[in-house]
Order: C-alpha cells, then structure tokens, then sequence
C-alpha cells in the first residue's frame, strides 16, 4: 500500500507517493487557488496511483492562511463578557509600527458591530456575576438578529470556569442549529483572554469554509476511490479530515509544518536528533527547529496579524529566497529583499521580462547553479543575468563578481538571523545542530550558511524539492488536547498530577491502537508571563516537575529562580506510528564523477568543494572547504573538511 | 557611495546590520522570556543596546523609543569609571547616565580575554524602587531622594563575581526585593547573551574588520538621517506646548523649541522652556535626546538601522537649569514619560509650522496608574489616540510617542493583584473630527478589593491633544475615583470596593471634516 503526501503551495502542488520501500513517484503541478481541492484532484490524476493501492492521502493546505490572509472567512459575532467587547481591537495596545505613526493593525476578524455584551462575569476564584435565563435569552436574540455564520464565545476567565460560555453554548446550538458556536474553552483554554479570544474568533471566521473544502475534497477522492484524506495540522500531526474541520484555526501553518515535518524525519534517518531546518524557495526562506528528532512544538504565533495561540511547529518565514530582488539604496548600500521577483517575471536569466538582479540571477553569473538541471524547462539566459548585476555593480562602485558574491551573503545574513533566533533563542547552540537544507534553493546556501553559525554538518535529504510532501505522506496521525492547570507545583502530589493527566487523556481518542501518549505541561514561576513547556508522565509529582522546569530554564535563559513553579496548562497528544519510508537509493547508477549529477539512483561518492552537484530539482552547491558524501539513504552529507 | 577601507568592504553593510541587529534582539529575547514583573515580561518596558569599545551604540532593539538613544549616556557614565574585565554595572541616577530612579540600567563591560571589545546595556522599568511610595512614580515629589534610592553608576559584580552584599543595599531599599532580584537576574543573562554574541561576532569577522564595519554602519544611518533632512532643508519654525503642571502646582509648565533644518542636520533650540520645576516632572537632557531621535526616527523609512548615527544629524540647545536638563536634587520621576511625551509634541508642532508632514497630535500621555498597598505594586501605563494625518485616520487604543508597552492582561492582573477591572473599552468619540479623523483612546476601570493608595501621573486633562490643518481637538482624558474628578496628577487613597476609571485622550484629527 502508499501514502501520498499532497502539499499545495502558492505556485505548485506538490505531489509524492511513498510505499513501505520508499517513495516511488513524485509530482509537481500548478496549484489552483480558487478551489484547492481541484488542484489535488487534477494532481493524483496526473500521479497515475492506482487508487486501491493507496491506503492515504495527507494534505497541508493553504486554505486557512489564505482566507485569514485575503480576510475571506465566515461572518462572526462575538460574545464577550460586558464591558469588554472591545478585546479584539485594543490588542495589546502596542502600536503597529514603532516609528510609523500611521500604521493600523489589520482590522479584527469580528467587526465591532457583530460584538455582543453579555452580563455575566467569572473571577479567578469562580463566579462574580452569574449568568441568567434572562441574560442567555437576550444575546440568543442578539445574536440571531445578526444573523452569522458563526459565533465565538470568549468570557473573562473561561479557561478556568467554563461554566457560563458551555451554558450559552447549549442554549445558541439549540436555537441557531446551523450556525456553527464555538467557545474559548473549547478552542484554547488558557489565561490571556486577549489571545484567547483572537484564537476563538479566528477558529469560528475559518470553519465554516475549512469544514466546506474538506467535505469537497473528501467527495472528490471518495470518487476517485481513494481513501477519505488526512491533514495536518500547523502542530505536525495528520488529523483525518472529519476531525480537521473543527479545527480550522489549527490548520493556519499546515503547510510550513508539513516540511519541517519531513526534514525531522530525513534528519532522523540519518542519524541526527539536533537539527536546524531550512527550505527556501522562490519569495521566502521558512527555519525550523528539531530536538531529539522531533519538530520544535511551541503554543503561539500571528498569521496576517491575527494572534493564534494554539501549539504549532515552530517555523520562522523571512522573506529571502531566490527571487529576491537586489539593489542599491538612497544610502548607498546593497539590499536584498524583500521585495522579490516572484514567478512572473522572475529572475532575469529566465527572459520573462525581469531587468533587476536576483539571488538566482547572482547563483548563475557565479556558475554555483548546476545549469544542465534547472527545473521547468526554463531556457537561462545567463549573459542577460550577468549584464544586470553588472549594471547594479557600476552603481555600487565594485566589481560584477564581487556584487553577485554580495548579493548572495546578504541574503544569507537574513536567514542566518532567522536562524540564530529560532535555536539561540531557546538555549540550544547552532554548532551542535545539523543543518538540514531543502526547497529549491536550500541546498545552494547551506554550505554558506553554516559557516556564519559555525556549523560542521549539512544534510541535503533526498527528494529536497519536494520533501514538505514526502513528510506529509509519512507523518504520524496525532490528536492533541489542551486543559488549564493553573496550579503550583507544591500542590500537585503524584496522584494529583495523574489525575489531570490522565482526566485530559480521556478526552482524546486513540488515533491507532497502541498509540503512543505524550504530555507536557506548560509551567512559568510564579509571576513570570512566558512558559516553558516540561514532558511529563503520569507517576510523576511536582517536585520532579519543578526540577525539570529548572534545568530547562537554566538552559533557556541561563538562571533559575529561588521561586515557587506554576503549571499554567497542560497539552496533551495522542500520536500514532510514522509511516516508515525506505530511504534507500534505488534503480539504475547513472553517477558520473563528471557530470556530478544525481538521479537517485546509488552513487558511491566523496566530492570536494568547490563544486555543484545537480539534485533531481535543486544544486547542491559544496563550498571550498567542504566535502560531501553521498548517503546510501539517499541524499548528502556536506561535512566541514 | 561608501568608501571602501583595507578592512571592510562595504557591499558587506547590510550583512553586518543583520548580525549586530541579531545580537541585540536576542538581548531582548532573553529579558523578556526571563523577567518576573509583568511591567517588564508583559508589557516590554525595557531596551537593550549593544555599543562598540568607543561607546558607540551600534545596535538597539526596537522596544521604548523614550529608551531610544538615551542609554548611550549611561555607557559614557560607566567608561568614566574605569570598567574593568568582569564588571557590571548598575545605575538610575540621572545625574549619571539614568533617566529616572524606576529604570535600573544595567552595563556589562564585555571581556574578551582581558580586554574590554564593548559594552551590552539593558535598562528596564523596575515596578518599585522605594521612596515615597509604592510603584516609585510618586505624586507631588519635589526632591529626587523622595523618589527612590538613587543607584549611581556601581559595580554590582567584580570578576563575574556579585557583589551580595551591595545588592542587599539596594533590594533593602525597595518594596518587592524578590521580584527586583529576579527583574535584575534577568537583566544580567539579556547582558550575558548580548556579551556573547558580540564576542562570537568578533571572533568571526576580526576584531578590525568590525570595527571599521561599525564605523560604516553608523555613518551609513547618518547619511539616510541626513539623505531625509536634506529634502527638508531650510525649513525652521517655532513650537510651543506645554504641561498642565508639575504635580505640586497646576501652573503651565511651557516647553517651547524653535526647529532648524541646516546642512541636513536639525537644529532643535529649546531657549524659553520652563526653568526646573518644584514638582518631578522635570528631566536629565538625555531624555530630550531620546525624543528628538525618536522624531527624526520617525521621518526615516522602517528600515534604516537605529544606531548613533540619527544622533550624529541633530544639534541640540537645552538651556542649563531648565526643567530639560534636570540636576540634583530635581524630581524628576514623571518627567521621563511626561515631560518626554511634551517635547515629542512639541518638537512636531515645531515641524508642522514649518511646513513638514508630520501626523496631528496625539494623546501626548502614558497614563501613569500605580495601585499598591504593603506587600504589592501594580503599575502600568496606558494606550489613547494617535493624531490622524494626511495617510489616514489615527490608530486608536495604542501608545503613543515615547512609549510602546503592552497592557497586562486582565486575567494575569486579577489573579496576581487584589484589584478587579469592572470595564476596558474603547472611548467612542474621543478622537477629534476632521476629514481624517484622530484615533480614540481607552477607558479601564479598576475596582480595589482591599484599601490601597492610588497614584496617577498623567496630562492632556486640560490641554487638548490638537488637530492639524483644520482637524479637530480631541477629547482630553480624565479620571474618576467613583463619581468624583480627580486632577492630572494625584495620589489618592481608595477603600475596598472604590473604583478608578481613567479615560485616556484621543488624538487629534486632520482636515477639515
């Protein structure tokens, strides 16, 4: 049997079909925006896989970002407790710019209008103002007047006492039976009502369309016979599609999450637990953190300036990529970015009309592009490329190969910044990691990127095009659930804390028998606003917890406290088995040490920097002072000689 | 062009601006993730700079702009005394490099085998620092030593060693010495990270090469400064505003500058603002530099990096024994977020009369809120209306000018302080009319559950925040403690079950409606 792996993108649709002997087909096509799920249909055609043969279809999908991104979502109405509707617009009160005085947020996705006061209010220690028959019945009607597509609910303090939004959650899903109602305890209970309730309204503006598009892409592969789809989640994890609808907001970083996703499991391949991870592609690089052979996990994050507070991979876009534009500036430096090219017109050496130098246009004037292996049939014309940066290096007073050397390390600079955020950031030092590269032009820049974090080892894993697919295809069913704690350590014996443990087990389903169950809890000292998220099992007690949380403080900011510990919430997950891929090399050795071009089939090769080697569909670029090593698990390992 | 040294290439620049960038925000990423006030972790109040071996600061976090090119004084104050390898340093005088007694700085001379390649300074809003009472931001204050203990630049640790006894000294002197141990235990590992990072920088590039790319970085800002002002050359024109009182009186105090733009430099001569005042909102000249960089800064695009370099474009006059060039035994606790927001306005006025596009004022306050009792502090600052302009409407319920916190979140407030929040809102109508109009400020009302001491610092409850080019004043905020009124700056006591609501100004709008 095989699982595909579907990973639709703003240009392509990436297609790749992995059996227990690895992945035998893969596809791109052009992605079709108005209907993603056209798109995937149209893709498994072309793929050819014989429907009865394929046991999955997994899916990261742009739907959620695009419609948070193009403000596209259902018609909300808000229910908050009175006196404090205006959650979504007072944000945190920090201005959108710092020094641009006339810069707006995005405009909330409830509007101000569709906000509506209820009288009731719950305090740290219970209830304040009880909610009444009379109180329920007046927003019932408030809200039917409104006449949305779905309502949030988010009450102060809801995380810990749920009671009043599950009571006018029952009283809205009896009266307006068709609109979807979704409760911040429900969606994220945890403190901080403001992202709270950001989390809440996003999930109920993205549901009603999430829950559309996957009905029509679960017909069209019931149609085709194919098995009911899987998709994943901004977490990591395969939710099948029926579950998936009632987790729209959590659907926001599918894609991004797919490809760290599957540069984990590439990393593990090889043998590597600590990895950076980058893929970039045309407009925009994405970084990725992976400890002990897993995708970092953290709770957090904005997308199109809505705050989403729910667990998600950790990615860090910068918008640096190989279509990024360089020029000079009125102060008379070289920049980068972030203004990019695009697919239309796109580098100048693809004769589509492009007149100002970009990253790849930099890449072939320097030859570090492996010209017999550029993807899409484009026709290079390399002279016109050089001609650009030509041109460009006159206005900077330097020479054309000296700019195009520049124009390349400053793009490396920015993601080498994004780089030292995503690892420094959280006490883990680049020198220990490997740096995973991917996307089209990943395996260019890896062997410079290293060197600016002092890292000694680059994996490019096999399929580097197309590798956010291939993690799509084999990645584990996983089902996650978060409850508040809101407890110090000191108070939670053992048997307390199997108790909450196992309580939020119960509330999740097996994803397959045997499934393995994982549980973290999210602990801050007392007073402190961020947390660190600490495993934990059941037998466990606080002190133990405590300690954990110590050293993984010490190791994040370098001090601990002589203070009491505060288990803010716990995320719970139920994960299934990864697929398991053959990484083996396969089929035919067409290797010649002097072409230097790798189909996939087995090499057996040691190649010193400088050189290019061409990639199925990317360059791996072997820097002087470096030397790769093709892997019999398909793939190179670039080593610092 | 930029000219090329044996040392640096200058197509490398924006390479370096993302390195030293990088290391001052991973500064800020330490601090804030490790901090115990909320003032600190929640809303930000604090800023991180990482400065070359002359003092230059070559980088700065985007946090506070009232932190913005002030900090640089508090690095000059510590090299006057003779920093040695594994010193920190600890100061809040504004006599010596502070800007009022709340925001402890603290300078980490970074080592580099024995030698000192530069300096990591991070300074942050403590939410106590003793004095005359809780949250350090007293009302009515007339000498700086009623404000808090007054930390000249010290040497808190000695070969990386703290100096316990020292610290004692100081956390004897504050209300909550636990969560000031843990502010400042945070504060030394942003340094720490901030020391690391320039090292590991140094030892990549070479300590020439980055040295001469410093050079280039900060000369690169100051020619976009000056690439800006040069469009804007020959403008000059006066701007007058002023403080609707010093906390002890309610008599104006007057800020007044007259704006020059010559050379591609600007000129901000301050002759004719108000001589010190009794009251504490009066404030060191460093305070003035953070405003006036902070103006320039806002006329620049969002990209030029933020270094010594703005600074190198400005002149400034600030008249000896004026409330702007506070010495002791001056108050001057208030004057770091009023008066600052008063010479930020100022400052545009000045600029709008001469003819530059600047937006209509906006709310010009923090709203300065401190409720505590023995034993716990709460202070926090809010949001209001940004004036309109000729882009748009004003931003409603955000900071305005020197500040950019966060607000506390109301379900970590209540849980952590005997306080409850019966409404937080936006203040429909308040901003002023206008074809754009000004943006709308905020109402947050706080219901104390034990008796406690209020203390408010705040302006613009008099003087409007002014529309521009025909636009309308905005409405002017106000505080209540039940039905009563109170003035702009007040220190009042509450009863369990009192409540303060504060309604912060809009902005002003721009246009004739």
């Amino acid at each position: 049997m095989r699982a595909i792996g579907v990973d639709v993108g703003g240009t392509f649709t990436d297609l790749v079909s992995v059996g227990a002997d690895g992945v035998d087909e893969t596809r791109k096509v052009l992605s079709t925006p108005e209907d993603q799920s056209r798109g995937v249909e149209a893709a498994l055609t072309a793929l050819g896989a014989e429907p009865a043969k394929v046991d999955r279809v997994a899916h990261g999908t742009t739907v959620v970002t695009n419609a948070l991104l193009e403000r596209r979502g259902a018609h909300v109405v808000l229910c908050a407790t009175a006196g404090f509707t205006d959650l979504l617009e007072l944000r945190r009160q920090e201005r959108a710019a710092l020094y641009d005085l006339a810069r707006h947020h995005p405009a909330p996705l409830a509007a101000p209008a569709d906000v509506v006061g209820v009288a009731e209010r719950m305090r740290p220690e219970g209830v304040g103002l009880a909610l009444t028959d009379a109180a329920i019945a007046d927003t019932v009607a408030a809200v039917r007047a409104r006449n949305p597509e779905s309502v949030a609910l988010a009450f102060l303090h809801a995380y810990a006492h749920p009671a009043h939004e599950a009571a006018l959650a029952t009283a809205l899903r009896a009266a307006l039976p068709d609109i979807e109602v979704v409760p911040s305890h429900e969606v994220l209970p945890e403190i901080r009502e403001y992202e709270r309730t950001s989390t809440t309204v996003a999930e109920a503006y993205v549901r009603p369309l999430v829950a559309r598009y996957l009905r029509r892409l679960g017909d069209a592969l019931r149609n085709g016979g194919y098995p009911a789809p899987g998709v994943v989640t901004s977490a990591g994890g395969v939710l099948p599609a029926t579950e998936a609808a009632r987790h729209g907001a959590a659907l926001a970083l599918s894609g991004p999450a797919g490809g760290v996703t599957g540069a984990a499991l590439a990393a593990r391949a090889a043998g590597f637990d600590l990895a950076l991870s980058i893929d970039i592609g045309g407009t925009s690089a994405d970084v990725g953190l992976i400890e002990g052979g897993e995708p970092l996990v953290e709770p957090g994050g904005e997308v199109a300036g809505v705050p989403i507070a729910l667990p998600r991979v950790l990615v860090d876009t910068v918008s640096a990529g190989g279509g990024s534009l360089a020029w000079r500036d009125d102060g008379g430096a070289l920049r980068v970015g972030p203004r990019s090219a695009g697919a239309r017109p796109g580098p100048v050496a693809f004769g589509r009309g492009g007149t100002e130098p970009t990253v790849t246009d930099a890449h072939l004037a320097l030859g570090t592009i492996h010209a017999a292996r550029f993807t899409g049939g484009v026709q290079l014309d390399i002279p016109a490329a050089r001609a650009a940066i030509t041109r460009l290096a006159a206005s900077l007073g330097a020479t054309p190969e000296r700019t195009a050397q520049a124009i390349i390390s400053t793009a490396d600079a920015e993601m080498a910044r994004a780089l030292r955020r995503v690892s420094v950031e959280r006490g883990v030092d680049p020198r220990r990691a490997v740096l995973v590269a991917f996307g089209g032009g990943g395996p260019l820049h890896a062997c410079a990127l290293a060197d600016r974090l002092g890292m000694k080892h680059v994996l490019v894993p096999p399929w580097a095009g197309v590798l956010s697919a291939f993690g799509l295809a084999i990645a584990a069913e996983r089902r996650e659930a978060i409850a508040s704690v809101m407890t110090t350590t000191d108070a939670l014996d053992a048997e307390a804390m199997a108790t909450h443990l196992t309580a939020l087990a119960a509330r999740v389903q097996d994803p397959e028998p045997g499934a393995a169950r994982r549980w973290w809890m999210r602990a801050r000292y007392v007073g402190q606003g961020h947390e660190l998220e600490v495993p934990v099992t059941p037998g466990d007690d606080g002190a133990q917890l405590a300690a954990r949380f110590a050293e993984r403080h010490q190791q994040h900011y370098g001090f601990v406290l002589d203070a009491r510990v505060e288990c803010v919430s716990c995320r719970h997950a139920a994960i299934g088995a990864a697929r398991r891929a053959d990484f083996a090399r396969r089929g035919p050795s067409t290797w010649d040490p002097q072409r230097l071009e790798d189909d996939g089939g087995p090499v057996e090769a040691v190649v010193r920097g400088p050189a290019s080697i061409a990639l199925p569909d990317a360059t791996l670029y072997v820097a002087p002072g470096w030397t790769a090593r093709a892997l019999p698990t398909g793939g190179w390992l670039v080593e610092r000689a | 062009m930029i000219a090329a040294t044996p040392e640096f290439d200058p197509l490398e620049l924006s390479v370096l601006s993302h390195a030293v960038a990088m290391v001052a925000e991973e500064m800020g990423s330490v601090l804030e993730r490790g901090a115990l006030s909320p003032n600190i972790r929640e809303r930000r109040d604090a800023s991180c700079a990482l400065f070359d071996a002359s003092g230059r600061m070559v980088a700065q976090a985007a946090h506070i702009p009232v932190h913005l090119g002030a900090m640089p004084e508090s690095v000059r104050a510590v090299m006057d005394r003779q920093p040695r390898p594994g010193d920190l340093f600890l100061l809040n005088d504004p006599d010596h490099g502070g800007s009022h007694l709340p925001d402890l700085t603290m300078v980490l001379p970074i080592d580099d085998g024995g030698v000192i390649i530069g300096y990591a300074a991070v300074r942050a809003h403590h939410a106590d620092v003793g004095g005359m009472s809780p949250g350090s931001m007293p009302q009515g204050a007339t000498e700086i030593y009623q404000e808090g203990i007054v930390v000249p630049p010290v040497r808190l640790a000695r070969n990386g060693v703290v100096d316990e006894e020292l610290l004692a000294l100081v956390l004897a002197n504050v209300r909550t010495p636990r969560e000031r141990q843990g502010d400042l235990a945070a504060q030394r590992a942003a340094c720490e990270a901030g020391a690391a990072g320039w090292r590991a920088l140094r030892a990549r590039e070479g300590a020439a090469r980055l040295d001469a790319g410093c050079r280039a970085l900060l000369d690169y800002t100051e020619r976009r400064t000056r690439a800006r002002l040069a469009q804007l050359e020959g403008r000059t024109a006066e701007g007058e505003d002023a403080l609707e009182g010093d906390g002890v009186t309610t008599d104006p105090v007057p800020v007044r500058v007259r704006a020059t733009i010559r050379d591609a430099g600007l000129e901000l001569d301050f002759t004719g603002t108000s001589p010190a005042v009794a009251g504490n909102v009066n404030c060191p000249s460093a305070v003035v530099r953070a405003a006036a960089v902070f103006v320039v800064r806002t006329l620049l695009d969002d990209d030029v990096p933020t270094n010594d370099g703005i600074a190198r474009a400005l002149t400034l006059v600030i008249p000896a024994g004026s409330a702007i060039a506070a010495r002791k035994p001056s108050a001057v606790a208030a004057g770091n977020v009023e008066m600052s927001q008063r010479i930020t306005d100022t400052i545009f006025l000045a600029l709008a009369q001469a003819g530059i596009e600047v937006p209509a004022q906006g709310q010009g306050t923090m709203n300065n809120v401190t409720l505590g009792a023995p034993g716990w502090t709460f202070y926090e600052t809010l949001g209001g209306g940004q004036g309109a302009s000729a882009h748009g409407p004003g931003p409603s319920a955000v900071h305005v000018g020197m500040s950019n916190t966060r607000n506390t979140p109301i379900e970590s407030l209540e849980r952590a302080y005997p306080l409850s929040v019966e409404t937080y809102a936006v203040r429909r109508g308040s901003g002023g009319a206008g074809a754009q109009r000004g943006g709308d400020g905020i109402i947050r009302a706080y219901r104390a559950l034990v008796p406690c001491t209020a203390t408010v610092l705040a302006e613009r409850r008099a003087r409007r925040p002014r529309g521009a080019h025909g636009g309308g004043d905005a409405e002017p905020g106000r505080a209540l403690l039940g039905e009563r009124v109170l003035p702009a700056k007040v220190r009042v006591p509450m009863a369990a079950g009192d409540v303060l609501r504060i309604e912060t100004p809009g902005g002003g709008g721009y246009g004739a409606a």
